[in-house]
């Protein structure tokens, strides 16, 4: 059980805690980077899936861009922005750009598909009450809407967040912060204990991502915002 | 953009391609197989279906270039390696496809089947199979799509692997924008190319939506 | 296969307890004892929670008994292989079930070809079937679940369950999910396919109205799955057995129990008749000795013509059709004892004349006549010979 030790080692070395290039930096730059990317996403995708979601159109547009983003390979994301972005900003445009916008276009599909189906999936007489009672189109999204589909919406974050996370190692390759620099120098230096050590720190950031958002969809659930006016099959048809 | 580097490896290009594709079906048709029979087990016996999704959430948070590295002391540099991260990503995509196909089968239907007297064997094969047919294929384009992407990521084993990836990973090393592109913009196109071709696949293997009379 | 004229059903002390649940909760059987005989409509109708679907199910083992046995043809069904039983038995639910990726064609022939029958058999009889059950082959054959009407679907469910012409039918509300115009088109279509076809059902239903239409046996369930009474319609209209089944069957159980007879059903009074042509004074003599003074002229063929009061009788000379100048409601013996009644006060008459098929007169029926129907020590005709 060499491979357990070596990690247990790597990970309890104080080394590895302190200096350039230890865990707390690494761990700082990858939260950080993924934050950023997400709240990118977030920027984009939410407000495109309430509009989609409560006019119900330019589905169709919505559709073939999300099935292109999620079709696109990660790495080839990568690859093809990062001649452009390193043309561009020789600094950041090598390590942070290219992860970036590949991140993005990894969260976007997620966020859109779950905004989009929550809201379009709210009942349709509550809404149609809300109208009939004199409330503009965007005070029914807001009061109305959605409250009700928050848990979906929220479950296509916090997808598009542990994607993100798990994912970013991914920047790692081509001289990226984050956490992936353990894996991808593990790998070139052979050393176990750095490359599960990197996982289990990778792993464990994943899952407390989903715990945390996990916490989020409760607290907002549990304020009573849990109507029974949700339409369940829309929303339980939406990859969480 | 270096167009003559280009012409000049069109075959080497060519012989990714295929390579590329080769580990993609390769683990794809894996997944799907063990999923099938993961999945018939789970919705048979419902206490094992918690713990099957659990597992599979778990594998899709590790990041597959740990998984990789992860294996190379075991297994080494073979096609074990790259190939056995590539099929436990399947799993959880098509077990919880064809799980919620399976259960998706409306409930009189199935009564209607028992009722008419179908053994479970048939059953399955005949009509749940059948109906849950719309979700598998999903999973099957989703499963597809993604592992195409992986299949880049197992360039960090070597040479040998990477598919299209092998370019990007070479193409970085030498600071080499166009070997970049060269493996970028073919593995994007064959992902998007092969999610057309399932979507219409799986249109045609459904015929009974709603209108429609058959041919 | 056994004739497909029907077979024998039998519960025998069935019953179904779920663990941990006592009786009185929704679904279980209690101790269940009927016979079906061959050829005839069982109905089981109760509130919800009485068992009766539990029972149906139990007959084709979707739902095994914890006690007891049933029977089909003198054979307990748990001794016969479970996928050949439910063969041999033709199952309608009321969301029917149809394969939504089948077409008609395929959804029908789903026990033939389970049966093993050849490609052309099984065609012949897609098509026959349909046509049985008032679908076009040509038309609907070869379209899907989802292009069909609720109806439609209906009909193909119950072309589906006749294809290996079994001689049992299991039916839980089949018409229950259409609108009540197209229930009743069915209900009467099916009634008239059971004439032909004369097989064995058993029916469910919570409607205390279907029942007593479709049903040639009724069989009542309390909750708990509780037998509360089994007889004709007639019998549990005119005697329930309990203040459940009367309350079941509702107050209006005299009116519905007018429904089920025809005016044939009664014996219909003489009256005192005349034709044209005949001596008045002797007719005259006649109707003014009588309690009931009125004169029935009738044609020769015995069709009515009107009534003429003993005072409107000439003294002398002859009776002519012009004389006649009242008029009572025709009664066809085999219209309802409802309607007839509903005829004579809508006519504000004390009486209607009973004609049969070529329209001659049989007798009087009055409105008392009718009303001893209503009273509930009225022995009960049965309606199984």
């Amino acid at each position: 059980m060499s491979v357990v030790t070596a990690t247990v080692a790597w990970l309890t070395d104080p080394a590895q805690w302190s200096g350039a290039g230890a865990i707390p930096q690494r761990l700082l730059e990858h939260i950080g980077l993924s934050a950023v990317s997400l709240l990118i996403a977030v920027a984009i995708a939410l407000p495109a899936g309430l509009a989609i979601g409560h006019t119900r159109r330019g589905k169709v547009v919505a559709a073939s861009l999300t099935n292109i983003g999620r079709a696109i390979p990660s790495l080839a994301v990568i690859g093809i922005v990062l001649p452009i972005t390193a043309a561009i900003d020789p600094q950041l445009g090598f390590k942070v750009y290219p992860t970036l916008v590949a991140m993005v276009i990894l969260a976007i599909p997620p966020i859109l598909v779950n905004t989009e189906a929550g809201i379009a999936g709210v009942d349709r007489d509550l809404v149609e009450s809300a109208r009939a009672m004199g409330m503009r189109e965007t005070q029914v999204l807001i009061s109305v809407e959605i409250p009700v589909a928050l848990s979906v919406i929220l479950a296509g974050v916090r997808s598009a967040a542990t994607q993100i996370v798990a994912t970013m190692t991914l920047g790692a390759i081509f001289g990226s912060g984050g956490l992936g620099r353990f894996l991808v120098e593990g790998i070139a230096q052979n050393d176990d204990g750095k490359i599960f050590g990197g996982v289990v720190l990778v792993a464990g950031l994943a899952l407390l991502t989903e715990a945390a958002f996990v916490t989020i969809e409760r607290a907002a659930a549990w304020r009573g915002r849990e109507h029974p006016g949700t339409n369940r099959r829309a929303a339980a048809s939406v990859p969480t | 953009m270096d167009t003559s580097w280009i012409l000049a490896h069109l075959d080497e290009l060519g012989l990714r391609t295929i390579q590329h594709l080769g580990l993609a079906f390769l683990a794809v048709g894996s997944g799907f197989v063990l999923s099938m029979g993961l999945s018939v087990l789970a919705v048979r016996v419902r206490p094992a279906l918690a713990p099957i999704i659990a597992l599979s959430g778990i594998l899709y948070t590790i990041p597959s270039l740990a998984l990789f590295a992860a294996l190379v002391p075991v297994t080494g540099l073979s096609i074990l390696t790259a190939e056995v991260p590539l099929v436990l990503y399947t799993l959880l995509i098509f077990v919880r496809n064809i799980v919620a196909g399976l259960d998706g089968v409306p409930g009189d239907v199935l009564e209607a089947a028992d009722a008419m007297g179908y053994s479970r064997r048939t059953r399955l094969l005949s009509v749940e199979l059948p109906l849950a047919l719309p979700l598998i294929v999903a999973g099957l384009r989703l499963a597809s799509v993604s592992t195409i992407g992986l299949v880049t990521i197992s360039g960090i084993l070597g040479d040998r692997f990477g598919g299209l990836g092998f370019f990007i990973f070479e193409g970085y090393r030498h600071a080499f924008p166009t070997e970049i592109l060269a493996g970028a913009v073919p593995s994007a196109v064959l992902a998007l190319s092969v999610d057309r071709l399932l979507v219409g696949a799986g249109a045609r293997l459904t015929p009974w939506s709603v209108g429609s009379v058959a041919r | 296969m056994a004739g497909s004229r029907g077979a024998l059903v039998a519960f025998d002390h069935a019953s179904k307890r779920y663990p941990g649940l006592d009786l009185g909760r929704t679904g279980a059987v209690e101790d269940l004892s009927l016979e079906v005989p061959a050829g005839r409509i069982c109905v089981l109708v109760g509130p919800s929670g009485c068992g009766k679907t539990t029972s149906l199910k139990m007959v084709n083992r979707l739902i095994e008994p914890t006690s007891g046995r049933i029977l089909v043809d003198g054979v307990d069904v748990a001794t016969r292989e479970v996928t050949e039983l439910r063969r041999s038995i033709g199952y309608v639910i009321q969301q029917v079930g149809l394969f939504p990726h089948q077409t008609v064609r395929a959804n029908v022939a789903t026990v033939p070809t389970l049966l093993g029958w050849s490609a052309d058999r099984i065609g012949g009889r897609v098509d026959e079937l349909l046509r049985l059950v008032g679908l076009d082959p040509a038309v609907h054959a070869d379209r899907y679940p989802a292009a069909l009407s609720g109806g439609e679907r209906q009909r193909v469910g119950v072309a589906r369950a006749l294809a290996a012409d079994p001689p049992l039918m299991l039916m839980d509300e089949p018409f229950g999910a259409v609108d009540p115009i197209v229930r009743e088109r069915l209900q009467n279509e099916f009634l008239r396919l059971q004439e032909v076809l004369a097989k064995t059902i058993l029916f469910v239903t919570h409607d205390i109205d279907e029942a007593i239409k479709m049903g040639d046996l009724v069989a009542v369930l309390d909750i708990g799955g509780r037998l509360a009474q089994f007889g004709t319609p007639d019998e549990i209209l005119a005697n329930p057995a309990s203040d459940f089944v009367a309350r079941f069957v509702g107050a209006d159980r005299g009116l519905k129990r007018l429904a089920l007879a025809r005016v044939g059903d009664l014996e219909p009074a003489p009256a005192l008749t005349a034709h044209p042509g005949d001596d008045a004074s002797a007719a005259r003599d006649r109707t003014l000795a009588d309690p009931f003074p009125y004169l029935l002229l009738l044609e020769a063929d015995g069709r009515p013509i009107g009534w003429l009061s003993a005072t409107q009788v000439p003294a002398s000379g002859i009776l002519e059709e012009a004389m006649a100048t009242a008029m009572s409601p025709l009664l066809d013996v085999r219209t309802t004892l409802k309607d007839a009644l509903s005829m004579l006060l809508a006519a504000d008459v004390q009486a209607g004349l009973v004609v049969d098929e070529a329209g001659a007169f049989r007798g009087l029926v009055t409105a008392e006549m009718i009303a001893e129907r209503l009273h509930p020590t009225t022995p009960a005709r049965a309606a199984v010979d």
